[in-house]
């Protein structure tokens, strides 16, 4: 913990300069890469919530999905009924989810592997299913989501997917900044002390249940963020946009990012953005038939997954770091 | 009284389906401590085997149980190569808890594209082999029909035979002992990793007739992007959670439980709120009573 400090002032800078990438390639990119950028961006913020729980706190969410639902529903109803300013929808989303998260950490923070994961599983195929039940939530069609074109001191060639990759990475950069300095506060330590051998945090006084409960209050309303950050991107807030699919590969992007390290964050989101696009035009290649690029994508991911698990389990980073200490 | 009674009938049908499931999640976490995320996924694989030995004209009765052998030989090899080199590697540490977690999740997404490269848009369909029309009883149609007291006479028989073979037997004998204490019975001589495969063969099983009689009792069609088998595996889960995870008669009441409390649910509330009472029903389990409904103490450690 002696590196704190320069390790802040490194990834001061190193933000900055993600930041600054990031405006030159909204300049240069077409509207489908910045579609995608602005995609990358959520998932950063959705993957680094799981990593935050997962790799930090040692609790396992295979619902992930469904958090992010609730925050799109929160950011959603927020516009539509309360007339509030974008930003300021986003903010609810952020502690809806918040709330929602700490109602479940209570009874998650009781629960052991195995219990939690098939817990926020049944989590991620019940909740879909209520938007069916109450009109407010629009049924299957589901309810408009709009963050309204970009402003015009931004010039009139701003097109509305830069405006997404805007807000989208802006929201990330905060996100990540926000989780960095909360890893390495007293809060951080406190969690990895509970993951890493909760008897002898328990011993130092640190109480483990509450520990629990505040990381998954605040991963969940960082997936809420990401939830209203991936239906701006979508325009439209419904049930097949938080599919159980979306939660498996929530957990697939923070595995192949590496649990442990929050900065493999990356990693994660580009693969699961890129593979999809790789394999199809992989599939366009051999010309076979239109199923093959449909499958693809899931094929590569799960053997990525299962090769994952036998060669870098602590992730790639990992890997790599241990490689360089030998 | 008379919807009262469908409606328990139906629960009961569908709880027993469920109760087959909790079985095979239970087989699984007794022998290797892991839940098997894709169970529902080799449920459905086995469920194709068996559609597509229908397509050939071949009777019901022999597609079922090859679906069950098949379903034995999946869960078997993944054991075989899949978790048992996992764990090897992982050791009995524990400190990665979520690899066999993550390691059964990406083994649904192969099965998923597998089934999806074999198979494609194409349906696999299991109907009925009997009249799945209700009896006439007093001029109204019940629930029971001559499939749903077949689907209960199936489930009540393999409920039978898994008895006999954990109570009466030397496999049965090896398969307790080894989840009892898997060092104790590696001293007494039993070869608990062969002893580990057979129970996830015989959870394999399990989970193919859930999936089969499924089927047969729902829209009588599978296809590769099935939701059903998803909920089939939450709902046996929540089954298997209810009984205790530990025990056998456990699962079988945990999934009558839960049917009964679902079909009541869809009945009378709300068809859309069954799949999330299911989260609640398991929310409120592990908080009031971690140790499932019969209580098996110490059984599990939340």
């Amino acid at each position: 913990m002696h590196k704190v400090k320069t390790l802040r002032f490194k990834t001061g800078i190193g933000f900055f300069l993600i930041g600054l990438c990031v405006f030159f390639l909204s300049n240069v990119v077409d509207e489908w890469r910045a579609f995608q950028g602005a995609t990358v961006a959520v998932y950063v913020v959705a993957i680094a919530s799981i990593i935050l729980l997962t790799g930090y706190s040692g609790q396992i969410s295979l619902g992930h999905g469904a958090l992010l639902g609730i925050g799109a529903y929160a950011a959603a109803l927020a516009q539509i009924y309360a007339h509030l300013p974008i930003w300021l929808c986003f903010v609810t989303a952020v502690l809806v989810t918040a709330i929602f998260g700490a109602l479940l950490g209570v009874a998650a923070a009781r629960l052991s592997g195995p219990y939690l994961a098939g817990t926020t599983l049944a989590l991620a195929v019940g909740l879909p299913s209520i938007a069916s039940q109450f009109s407010i939530l629009g049924g299957e069609q589901g309810i408009s989501f709009n963050v309204g074109w970009p402003p015009l001191s931004l010039g009139a060639d701003f097109t509305q997917y830069k405006w997404f990759f805007w807000i989208a990475t802006i929201a990330a950069l905060i996100m990540m900044w926000f989780l960095q300095n909360i890893l390495s506060s007293r809060y951080g330590r406190m969690w990895r002390a509970v993951k890493s051998n909760s008897v002898a945090a328990e011993l130092a006084g640190i109480g483990i249940g509450s520990s629990k409960v505040l990381a998954f209050t605040i991963s969940s309303g960082v997936a809420g963020l990401a939830g209203a950050l991936l239906a701006m991107t979508t325009n439209n807030v419904s049930p097949s946009v938080f599919p159980l699919a979306l939660s498996f590969s929530l957990a697939t992007g923070a595995v192949l990012s590496g649990v442990n390290t929050l900065g493999g964050v990356m990693i994660g989101s580009l693969a699961l953005v890129a593979i999809p696009e790789i394999a199809s035009s992989a599939s366009n290649l051999w010309s076979e038939s239109e199923n093959t690029a449909m499958i693809l994508p899931e094929l590569i991911v799960s053997a990525l997954l299962i090769l994952t698990v036998f060669l870098a389990p602590k992730g790639p980073i990992e890997k790599l770091r241990a490689r360089h200490r030998h | 009284m008379f919807q009262f009674i469908n409606t328990l009938l139906i629960g009961i049908t569908a709880g027993s389906i469920y109760s087959l499931m909790a079985i095979a999640i239970v087989l699984v976490w007794r022998s290797t401590r892991v839940i098997n995320f894709a169970q529902g996924g080799l449920a459905l694989a086995s469920s194709f085997v068996g559609a597509s030995i229908l397509a050939q004209q071949i009777s019901f009765w022999i597609a079922l149980p090859i679906a069950m052998i098949a379903g034995a030989l999946f869960s078997a090899l993944t054991e075989y190569f899949l978790l048992r080199p996992l764990l090897k590697r992982s050791g009995d540490k524990g400190e990665e808890i979520f690899l066999p977690i993550i390691a059964t999740l990406g083994l649904l997404g192969i099965i998923k594209t597998i089934l999806n490269f074999t198979y494609g848009d194409r349906i696999g369909s299991i109907p009925p082999p009997i009249s799945d029309k209700g009896f006439v009883v007093g001029g109204q149609v019940i629930a029971l029909s001559p499939m749903r007291i077949l689907i209960l006479g199936i489930v009540l028989f393999l409920m039978v035979l898994l008895t006999f073979l954990f109570q009466r037997t030397n496999l049965g004998l090896a398969l307790r002992a080894s989840s009892y204490s898997p060092e104790i019975s590696r001293l007494a001589g039993v070869r608990v990793d062969v002893i580990r495969t057979a129970g996830w063969a015989i959870s394999g099983a399990a989970g193919a007739a859930a999936g089969i009689l499924q089927t047969t009792n729902g829209s009588g069609a599978i296809s590769p992007e099935s939701f059903e088998f998803s909920l089939l595996l939450v709902f046996g889960f929540v089954a298997a959670v209810i009984g205790g995870i530990e025990s056998l008669i456990g699962a079988v009441l945990g999934g009558l439980t839960l049917g009964v409390i679902l079909a009541f649910i869809l009945m009378y509330i709300g068809g859309s709120l069954v799949f999330f009472s299911a989260f609640l029903i398991l929310i409120v389990i592990l908080i009031v009573r971690p140790h499932g409904i019969i209580g098996v103490k110490g059984g599990r450690r939340a």
